[in-house]
């Protein structure tokens, strides 16, 4: 045994010695920085750059800092694959994080793959990296669209949507979720079917064409996945119709995230129901209270946005597997993430060993008007966290 | 440049090239491999604007064909690469012969409108056929023999097929096919007269640049690892065109020259800047206010000018 | 499909149709006298949707004072284009003169990102026409309804400007013969100028009606210069009326493509524009050139 502990001090030993002792640990971050991504990307790269200042100020890791290397992904697949390439092989950089866009997540897994380099998935949902497209470098600590198919059949039998039409965006997370929800529908709600299924592409904003045919396909609800933008301008442009006033909307991809809230602020339509990983104005685990001030701080604003958690644990978890696995190799990172516990600001989190997806919840809810606020609030606020 | 001087200097810079991956920089080699492919990309297009005449908007669209044709082949159907490459470049050639069958019909902005026309269409049906192309998301993925597998080998591998490329075009271009296309460029009425027929003429030299650009693309598919439908959008039809005349279209080394240059420069100014396009701005003007003979335009001025003194 | 939901979808192929001419009616115009395939107009739609926006919602000013800062703004932009640079190209090939304008596209795309930074805006529907109105068959959004008057009017000013006024007379000579014009004495170069600021003035106006039936983002000129270039053609490049059919064409292929091969509508415009090509290249409504 004690053999066996002083071969792995020595493995250490040599993996540090390899780079000079107390030269940084390269951290790798891909977000869109730039274009219609940016909303989330640029907060995102905030809570990134905040857990490396906080495990900085608290003497590294391995007695080594970390050195963040930030890119922009312009959230663009083939773009962001030369990038992370780059990353690797002119900055060598030791892990990468990030990505936006699930197509951009399918792009950096591959270059992973290929590169065998650690790249940890903080915000892309597709369920093909971490099912038919998973290999030993990849990991998830966003969640997925299976896991979120499932939920918003779930809520379509909660709120007795019979008629549903369906609005998916036409890229890898649009199809994903739908193929999740459709898996799903059966289960929860046999006696609903989907009317009418439209896929406006990936950062369109002019939704005139679809509008009309939502109006008149007959539908009592919507379910979707258009995120941030698309919703935003979806709600502008089928307002004057009285849209929202027949039709229930339950979505996917963190609509009730305070950034949306605030975007639309009174134009906020009723009868949405959605997600958000995160909530300024809800703790449910002490840590949040510490992380949320760090980070108002930071941004200079009490109401901070949802993003930044992912980007914030991100690092936590490449921070710890580098700890745990005492070396810089990726393959040890790699084998150190497989069944990796961190404790985050919504709770503790784990990494299963064989899908590489963690535990990642979510809080689910209606969008309601409140006194004294220009803005929609969740509530109630419900956590669904999956059992892996 | 006479014959012989090209040819020591094309073996020089190839002896150079094959030297590379020894100075032990995989970065270096990576930057290499793409810089070929571009130039390939560069030079195919010249046949049909510095020979023919012929200002094609659309060329993106060949190269797609020939990257998602190797990358589909590879992947989908688990063809072996000696199967799949010439299938791909194959297809990109009788692609181009099918759409440039409508297209040399017409000429100047007609022309080019038609390419472009065509390329969007390619580009259309790339990002919506999703089951074969991936859609958005694009073709990721690409299954490359193990032998390739590492960035040297991939490296040698371009090298030999780009300088073969180049090559054979080297020959198309100075044969009395290439002859006669300049004849055509040059006047396109009397080269008529004394026999040529111009529209054929322009039809299998918009048939060879296309599969040259197919051959390119589907290097670069498998270098990448995937394709991409940008890789058939409009801007990227538009930059080669740039590099094209950046280099100089009426030299056959021109466009090797530009793609060269213009790649590396983006990549450097990448490092400071993403204002990118701000500088290829700059550049496009600069050419097209002072140098409209490119780079290559530029040095024989220069050479010229030397021999006066 | 009914006949209340027909008619809706024609009423917003309609809105679409006649913002895009608004908007094509300009490439257009600068092509009939210039020759010059300008893919900068793109850009100049660009800039008019972010000066709509920059003059509406963060100065406060009305709608039309948007919009007439927006034309303005294009305006004066284009004349020193083409004063300072565009100028010394016309005696160069077409290929020269088109990427002269793919240089602007690069050079004003990175100054937008500059002057607004990359998030998306919205300018949201102006006061008056916030609501829908009941035209008894269907219920219609106020704003786009407001599109439909006012494409056929720019046609119809358009028109009279250039088939019944002296100025107008010396444009088409232009596109005839100018040689021959300046012959007699008149300024070619002031017809080209005017020509090309009244041109890129559309761009502007085009991209300020569109921005509150859409979102801002960066990127945007790279779509619309492409479906631009789509309607010119299928009408005729230069042909005035050409441009208002092409425009609706492109108008009801998308909108009913949405409704019979959805997610398939972003191609059919490709596809009907190579079948006019292919049957007659110079458009619906054009001729045949001499020397083509």
């Amino acid at each position: 045994m004690r053999a066996g502990w002083s071969l792995v001090a020595a493995m250490a030993l040599a993996a540090g010695g390899a780079l000079a002792q107390g030269e940084p640990i390269r951290i790798g971050a891909m977000y869109p920085l730039t274009g219609g991504g940016a909303i989330y990307g640029v907060p995102a790269m905030a809570g990134h750059q905040l857990a490396i200042e906080e495990i900085n100020a608290k003497g590294g890791v391995l007695g080594r800092k970390l050195e963040s290397v930030e890119r922009d992904d312009k959230m663009n697949p083939s773009a962001a694959s030369a990038t992370m390439k780059e990353l690797i092989t002119k900055d060598n950089v030791h892990i990468v994080l990030g990505g936006l866009s699930s197509a951009v997540g399918l792009g950096m897994s591959e270059v992973a793959k290929q590169e065998k380099m650690v790249y940890i998935a903080t915000v892309p949902k597709t369920i093909q990296m971490t099912s038919d497209k998973l290999h030993k470098h990849v990991f998830r600590i966003a969640s997925n669209t299976d896991l979120e198919g499932d939920t918003l059949a779930e809520l379509v039998s909660k709120y007795k949507v019979k008629n549903i039409c369906h609005l998916q965006l036409d890229y890898a997370y649009g199809h994903d979720l739908e193929a999740g929800f459709l898996k799903a529908l059966p289960k929860y709600a046999p006696g609903s079917k989907v009317v009418l299924t439209l896929k406006p592409k990936l950062g369109a904003t002019d939704f005139n064409a679809f509008i009309p045919q939502v109006m008149s396909a007959g539908c009592d609800g919507v379910v979707s996945g258009l995120w941030g933008p698309h919703f935003v301008s979806w709600v502008q442009q089928a307002k004057p119709l009285g849209f929202f006033d027949k039709i229930k909307w339950i979505s996917g991809g963190e609509i009730a995230s305070h950034e949306v809230a605030v975007s639309l602020k009174d134009e906020y339509p009723d009868n949405v129901i959605s997600n958000t990983y995160e909530l300024w104005y809800h703790s449910q685990d002490p840590m949040h209270k510490t992380f949320q001030a760090a980070l108002a701080k930071k941004l200079g604003t009490q109401e901070t946005p949802q993003w930044s958690m992912l980007g914030y644990n991100g690092v936590l978890f490449a921070a710890a597997a580098i700890e745990k696995a005492k070396s810089l190799d990726p393959d040890k990172i790699a084998e150190a993430l497989e069944g990796l516990t961190v404790h985050t600001p919504v709770g503790p989190l784990t990494i299963d060993a064989k899908t590489h997806q963690s535990n990642t919840g979510q809080f689910w809810g209606p969008m309601v008007k409140q006194p004294g606020k220009d803005y929609r609030v969740m509530s109630p606020v419900e956590f669904i966290q999956p059992k892996l | 440049m006479s014959g012989r001087v090209s040819l020591a200097v094309g073996i020089g810079i190839l002896t150079l090239l094959a030297l590379l991956p020894l100075a032990g920089s995989r970065y270096a080699i990576d930057l290499a491999t793409q810089v070929l492919i571009y130039c390939l990309f560069a030079l195919s297009l010249n046949v049909l604007i510095g020979y023919a005449g012929n200002v094609s908007f659309g060329h993106a669209a060949y190269f797609a064909i020939g990257g998602y044709a190797c990358a589909i082949l590879l992947t989908t159907y688990n063809w072996t690469l000696a199967l799949a490459l010439p299938a791909a470049v194959v297809l990109s050639g009788v692609m181009a012969a099918v759409i440039g069958y409508f297209c040399v019909r017409l000429t100047q902005i007609y022309f080019a409108m038609l390419t472009l026309a065509f390329a969007m269409l390619v580009w259309g049906v790339a990002f919506k056929w999703r089951e074969v192309t991936g859609g958005d998301d694009g073709l990721t993925g690409i299954k490359v023999p193990t032998l390739l597998g590492n960035a040297t080998s991939y490296y040698y591998f371009t090298l030999v097929m780009v300088a073969s490329g180049v090559a054979l075009l080297w020959l198309i271009c100075h044969s009395a096919f290439g002859l006669m296309l300049v004849a055509v460029r040059e006047n396109a009425v009397r080269a008529g007269f004394v026999g040529v027929e111009t529209r054929r003429l322009r039809w299998v030299a918009f048939i060879v640049a296309g599969t040259f650009a197919g051959l390119a693309g589907a290097l670069f598919g498998m270098y990448h690892r995937g394709m991409y439908i940008e890789n058939a959008f409009w801007t990227e039809s538009a930059q080669v065109l740039i590099m094209v005349l950046l280099g100089g279209m009426y030299s056959f080394f021109g466009p090797l020259i530009g793609a060269t240059v213009l790649y590396l420069l983006q990549v450097a100014t990448n490092q400071f800047t993403q204002y990118w396009p701000t500088v290829l701005g700059l550049i496009l003007l600069v050419i097209l206010m002072f140098l409209p003979d490119g780079l290559a335009g530029l040095a024989a001025r220069f050479r010229r000018a030397g021999g006066r003194n | 499909m009914t006949l209340t939901v027909f008619a809706l979808n024609a009423l917003y192929g309609l809105a679409l149709a006649m913002n895009m001419f608004v908007i094509a009616s300009g490439l257009n115009l600068i092509f009939g006298v210039l020759r010059v395939i300008n893919f900068a107009h793109g850009v100049f739609y660009m800039f008019g949707a972010y000066l709509i926006y920059t003059v509406t919602k963060l100065w406060g000013f009305s709608f039309p004072v948007g919009v007439l800062a927006a034309g303005l703004g294009l305006a004066i932009i284009a004349f020193f284009i083409e004063r300072l640079l565009l100028r010394r190209l016309y005696g160069q090939e077409h290929l020269m003169q088109l990427l002269f304008t793919f240089a602007i596209v690069l050079l004003m795309s990175d100054a937008a990102k500059m002057l607004w930074g990359t998030d998306q805006y919205t300018v949201g529907y102006p006061p008056a026409f916030t609501g829908a109105v009941n035209l008894g068959f269907v219920v219609f959004p106020q704003y786009l309804l407001f599109l439909c008057v006012v494409g056929p009017i720019i046609a119809i000013a358009m028109w009279l400007l250039v088939d019944r006024t002296r100025w107008g007379r010396v444009v088409r000579a232009a596109t005839q013969d100018r040689e021959m014009l300046a012959a007699l004495g008149v300024n070619v170069q002031m017809v080209y100028s005017a020509v090309f600021v009244l041109g890129s003035a559309l761009a502007g106006i085009g991209g300020a009606l569109a921005a509150p039936r859409l979102a801002l983002t960066p990127g945007m000129d790279a779509t619309i210069i492409n479906e631009c270039f789509i309607i010119v053609i299928i009408g005729g490049l230069g042909h005035l009326w050409g441009s208002f059919l092409g425009a609706l064409a492109f108008g009801f292929v998308v909108q009913f493509g949405t409704v019979w091969v959805p997610n398939w509508q972003d191609v059919l415009p490709y596809l009907l524009m190579l079948t006019v090509l292919l049957i007659r290249p110079w458009g619906l409504l054009g001729r045949p050139e001499a020397g083509r």
